[in-house]
């Protein structure tokens, strides 16, 4: 259209993206309405499907709750204080989401189950433990939204509300957080959306949600279509909450991006009240982090070791590799998509960025319900003409995980790699163009060193969410072929945690330097505004 | 307009039409002509498609109608388009666009394309050190003050040695004192370069500082061209006049070869008896006598004091009000009745388009 721009067109990749995130919810819809009903679905919410309802409110709530407790004033803390080490703690404060949540609820159990070493302490079990550990592997979402927003707002609403008679804690609460409240949402949703698609330290703690009730529906009775009406629940809360982290991100940035602002200055704390930022900072990431990872290290000492580790770590790593790899690719085709403004290739990106909602477990039911249709339909095909059946494909089945995770996370790859695009605006093509670029040459010149970083950020962030992710690795994964998560959930499913411990600290600690870069540009870049 | 010499060479446009929905084209059948080694400016009001213009000029919209030539080579015309990267135009875009990850220094070396490394980073050295900006070549742009950003975009243009200069309101996001500052600068560089230069501009002062010549451009059409003092004096029709600066009109009845105004007669070369038209005045012609003296009875609504004058609202018995400017020495006050006439220099008579 506008003939400066670089020539490319964004419509079929986006589409592709599209399909590829949007195909396997699709498909469970599908299978969810019109398959076949049996018995286990009457029988299921006659007996558990309460309790699953029952578990997915509670242990949401309590994330929820707990991850704002804890995010919120951390948060503020951070944004508008100066106290030792406040830089550090800055990014510091993000890692506990690089373990995954199920490390940290084997390294808690471990610690308070009658006759461990924190015995003392209330075991940590059932939805409210399960809450709680949610609420500290998961409060940095909230955290990094909500300091963004804090450090954003200009001190201006803050200063006028203390002209006005607030003292400085009304100030906050009246001024302060109803303008953040928008990230503080969204960061919530995001809290509630990772709880639901759990499934390793809900069921090690005993409070079965829906995501499980879903996995055994399939793997305990075979019974898939039941497994897709469970999965259809899941999704409809989840799209709740979607669609409102989705307004509220649109609300953050209409509050904060308008007019001058000028940025708050820090305030100096006194030495008494500095230790106790300090400590506050310290606290969760010790609860969420080095407590359950020590104990997890404790344990692998003393424990054998778990078979074929090196094997099942060299799987993680490359189906983390490759998923990243693949996200950032469709990171960039939606956020060019985007930034056409064609409509086609703006609805496509949409649709693929809808995958965030999906639950893992949910992606991978889709993923199987769409390989058997394939399967089903060749098999016809190939008997027909040969007589003979046609060869397994799901055992192809590293394709089928890696189709899974993309619809699952590659949502979380638009976001970076939109707003790295954002910043090359429509007239540095324009600039390059009239210097005597081509439109190849501008994209190679000034468009890739552009977005580069912000690529590989989505390709890392992917990384890591991969390496964490149970669910879905276990209904796709093929015969024989184990992960670091699933060799964990397998050890700690027999009671063995001892074995458990060394995969799960491995995920964690791989996962740990990306997640280091990731915290760090995240919290810098606002910085640097 | 200076008379156009045979070996000039000249970017033509004609004819150019650029619609980018159903309705009014945001550029209109446009004529111009820009003269390498000459400045001209295109004055508008925001919306009357100046911007739309120069991008076309340069490449970077296509033409639904018309076309555009270089030394007669075509550039664009329907269903033709060179490239922008072809063109030799140098842009310097409203917000600058400089490169956001590369030093001031490879900003400007970015167009340059001949020779090693070494000898381009030299070239677009001399460059920097053209704007004053050599001790500024690392610094990235975020590093540099809005007055530096433009000075590096102009360094950028340039360094192309470009054979058609295009600048789109280079001087809009700078602060009014160092807008003058660089205005004379720019200029003098932009002359200096022997490209035929076009700056888009919606104030007239700028326009009428820099340019050796002055397009008018309203509603998508180009409604007067002409040296800027003649454009200031001789506005075409109330539009071109308003466009340059403050003007009162008042109607006038041709009669016996002159025009009568409540202001008095004034000479009407050139206009038929019982035409309608209308008598401009600038404020600056505005002369205001003692009460007691010939002219036409007013009464001072009010007194504002700019920089270096005071401006006067004078109120005519006929309820219309006029714009007068004098010296702030003078012992002007509000209700004062004065005496108002108007110097036929700055009275220029026009035709009435609403007529």
């Amino acid at each position: 259209m506008i003939a400066g721009r670089a020539q490319f067109n964004p419509v079929r990749p986006a589409i592709v993206a599209a399909l590829i995130c949007a195909a396997p919810l699709l498909a469970v819809a599908a299978l969810g309405v019109f398959g076949p009903w049996t018995d286990y679905m009457g029988h299921i919410a006659r007996t558990r499907l309460p309790a699953y309802l029952g578990h997915t409110a509670l242990v949401t709530s309590v994330a929820a709750l707990s991850a704002g407790l804890i995010g919120v004033p951390l948060a503020w803390l951070v944004a508008r204080y100066r106290f030792f080490a406040r830089s550090v703690f800055e990014w510091l404060l993000a890692l506990p989401l690089a373990a995954p949540a199920y490390a940290s609820a084997y390294g808690w159990y471990d610690l308070t189950q009658p006759g461990g070493p924190a015995d003392f302490l209330p075991t940590v079990r059932g939805p409210v433990g399960a809450g709680l550990i949610f609420g500290f592997a998961l409060y940095p979402y909230v955290y990094l939204l909500a300091r963004e927003a804090f450090a954003g707002q200009s001190a201006d609403a803050y200063e006028a509300a203390r002209t006005l008679g607030a003292r400085p804690r009304s100030a906050f609460l009246r001024a302060a957080i109803p303008m953040a409240r928008p990230a503080i949402a969204a960061g919530l949703a995001l809290v509630v959306m990772e709880s639901l698609a759990d499934y390793g330290a809900v069921v090690h703690l005993g409070a079965p949600t829906l995501s499980v009730g879903l996995i055994r529906a399939w793997a305990g009775e075979g019974a898939i279509a039941d497994a897709a009406r469970l999965a259809l629940i899941l999704v409809m809360i989840a799209f709740v909450l979607f669609a409102l982290e989705r307004s509220q991100r649109q609300r953050a940035r209409q509050t904060s991006a308008s007019g001058r602002r000028r940025p708050p200055r820090r305030v100096d704390l006194a030495p008494l009240q500095g230790g106790l930022a300090v400590l506050a900072c310290l606290s969760p990431v010790l609860i969420g982090l080095v407590i359950p990872l020590g104990r997890l290290t404790y344990r692998a000492f003393h424990a054998p070791l778990a078979r074929d580790l090196f094997q099942a770590a060299t799987h993680s790593l490359t189906l983390a590799v490759l998923s990243g790899a693949a996200a950032a690719l469709i990171g960039l085709a939606c956020a060019y998509a985007l930034r056409s403004k064609k409509p086609t290739a703006v609805a496509a990106a949409r649709l693929a960025g809808l995958g965030y909602a999906v639950p893992g477990s949910v992606a991978a039911l889709g993923v199987l319900v769409i390989l058997g249709g394939v399967q089903t339909g060749l098999d016809d095909m190939w008997t027909a003409l040969t007589g003979m059946q046609f060869p397994l494909l799901v055992s192809g089945g590293v394709l089928a995980l890696i189709f899974a995770y993309q619809s699952r996370f590659a949502a979380a790859a638009i976001g970076p790699s939109e707003s790295a695009l954002q910043r090359v605006t429509p007239t540095l093509d324009m600039a390059a163009r009239t210097l005597g670029a081509g439109p190849g040459e501008t994209a190679w010149r000034v468009h890739r060193p552009m977005v580069m970083s912000g690529s590989l950020l989505a390709a890392l962030l992917v990384f890591v969410e991969v390496l964490k992710e149970l669910p879905a690795t276990m209904i796709l994964r093929p015969f024989n072929y184990d992960t670091l998560a699933v060799i964990a959930n397998n050890y700690a499913s027999d009671e063995r945690l001892g074995e458990a411990a060394l995969p799960a600290l491995l995920i964690t600690l791989i996962a740990l330097p990306p997640m280091i870069w990731i915290a760090r540009r995240i919290t810098r870049q606002e910085g640097a505004k | 307009m200076t008379a156009v010499k045979l070996d000039d060479r000249l970017l033509e446009v004609s004819g150019a039409v650029v619609r980018f929905a159903p309705g009014r084209p945001a550029v209109d059948g446009v004529e111009l002509t820009l003269t390498c080694g000459r400045v001209t400016a295109l004055l508008g009001p925001s919306g009357s498609g100046k911007s739309t213009l120069l991008r076309a000029i340069a490449g970077l919209e296509p033409l639904d109608a018309g076309e555009i030539r270089f030394e007669n080579h075509l550039w664009s015309a329907q269903g033709l388009h060179k490239p922008p990267e072809d063109r030799r135009c140098g842009v310097v875009f409203q917000d600058y666009a400089l490169f956001p990850h590369l030093t001031a220094l490879d900003n400007v070396a970015f167009g340059l394309r001949e020779g090693p490394r070494s000898t381009r980073r030299e070239t677009a050295m001399k460059r920097l050190e053209a704007v004053e900006l050599g001790h500024r070549a690392k610094a990235y742009p975020h590093e540099l003050s809005g007055g530096e950003q433009q000075r590096v975009a102009l360094a950028r243009a340039l360094a192309i040695k470009p054979d058609v200069m295009l600048l789109d309101e280079p001087f809009s996001g700078l602060d009014r004192r160092l807008r003058s500052d660089l205005r004379g600068a720019t200029a003098d560089a932009l002359r200096q370069s022997e490209a035929a230069t076009l700056i888009v501009t919606h104030d007239a002062e700028e326009a009428l500082e820099l340019a050796d010549s002055i397009a008018l451009m309203n509603e998508g059409r180009i409604i007067q061209t002409g040296a800027p003092d003649t454009l200031y004096m001789k506005p075409a029709s109330l539009t071109a006049a308003r466009l340059l600066g403050d003007v009162d009109a008042f109607e006038a009845e041709i009669k016996d070869g002159a025009a009568h105004t409540v202001l008095g007669a004034y000479p009407a070369d050139g206009f038929t008896p019982g035409e309608k038209a209308l008598l401009l005045v600038r404020p600056e012609g505005v002369k205001l006598d003692r009460a007691d003296t010939d002219g036409a009875l007013a009464r001072i609504t009010a007194r504002r004091v700019s920089s270096g004058y005071a401006r006067l609202t004078c109120r005519l018995e006929t309820g219309q009000t006029l714009e007068a400017r004098a010296s702030l020495k003078e012992n002007h006050r509000v209700g004062d009745a004065v005496r108002l006439s108007v110097e036929p220099a700055f009275a220029h008579l026009v035709r009435d388009e609403q007529a």
